[in-house]
């Protein structure tokens, strides 16, 4: 078995195992915790859209 | 004047033994957490390292190896791709245990694996630290 992840999905995965990491050991409480996790996934989209936007801009 | 909350905090005794904690922590991911009661956030860290190595092993990321020869930058890349391998603890090791060593070959899919490896011996650094500020009680 083996997976085959384009550049979009291992970078939705990294963001999404990356944000719950870091909601857990930033806050103090559970609700704190999810609304960090789901701002850090939200700033990890933004940037890979915005990056992404930026490479196809200066690439053309 | 009462003590502050800080001052309180810091002279409390340590909850278990911080190197003891971490080291639980490094060996299984969670596993620090779980010692110190922290049996849900020991449980999501756990299975979010899992996760994060495993797909990384389904990608068949190569894992790095120390020793090759090279200029200073790539040895530099070498050793701190070893130890964000060897920083999933038991993980890594029964990973290399099982005989588990694709041959680094180029494509963005086995890249992007070896990089998932790595990243999930990363958050566990994280995780690491948190369990030890939780056994110092600098944090709850």
């Amino acid at each position: 078995m083996s997976l085959n992840l384009n550049h979009f999905w291992m970078s939705i995965l990294f963001a999404l195992f990356s944000s719950v990491i870091l909601g857990i050991v930033t806050k103090q409480t559970d609700r704190e915790r999810i609304r960090y996790g789901a701002y850090c996934f939200g700033c990890f989209v933004v940037a890979l859209f915005g990056i992404g936007w930026v490479m196809r801009l200066l690439h053309g | 004047m009462p003590a502050t909350t800080t001052e309180t905090v810091a002279a409390a005794p340590p909850l278990r033994s911080p190197w003891v904690t971490v080291l639980v922590a490094w060996l299984v991911p969670g596993a620090g957490h779980l010692l110190l009661g922290r049996r849900v956030r020991g449980a999501v860290i756990f299975a979010t390292v899992l996760l994060c190595f495993a797909v990384g092993l389904l990608m068949r990321g190569p894992l790095f190896e120390v020793g090759g020869a090279g200029d200073v930058l790539s040895r530099l890349i070498e050793w701190g791709g070893h130890l964000g391998d060897m920083a999933s603890g038991l993980l890594y090791f029964v990973a290399v245990w099982m005989g588990y060593a694709p041959p680094d070959r180029a494509g963005h899919t086995a890249d992007y694996g070896s990089k998932l490896i790595v990243a999930a011996g990363l958050l566990n650094i994280l995780a690491m630290v948190d369990a030890y500020e939780i056994a110092t009680r600098q944090k709850d």
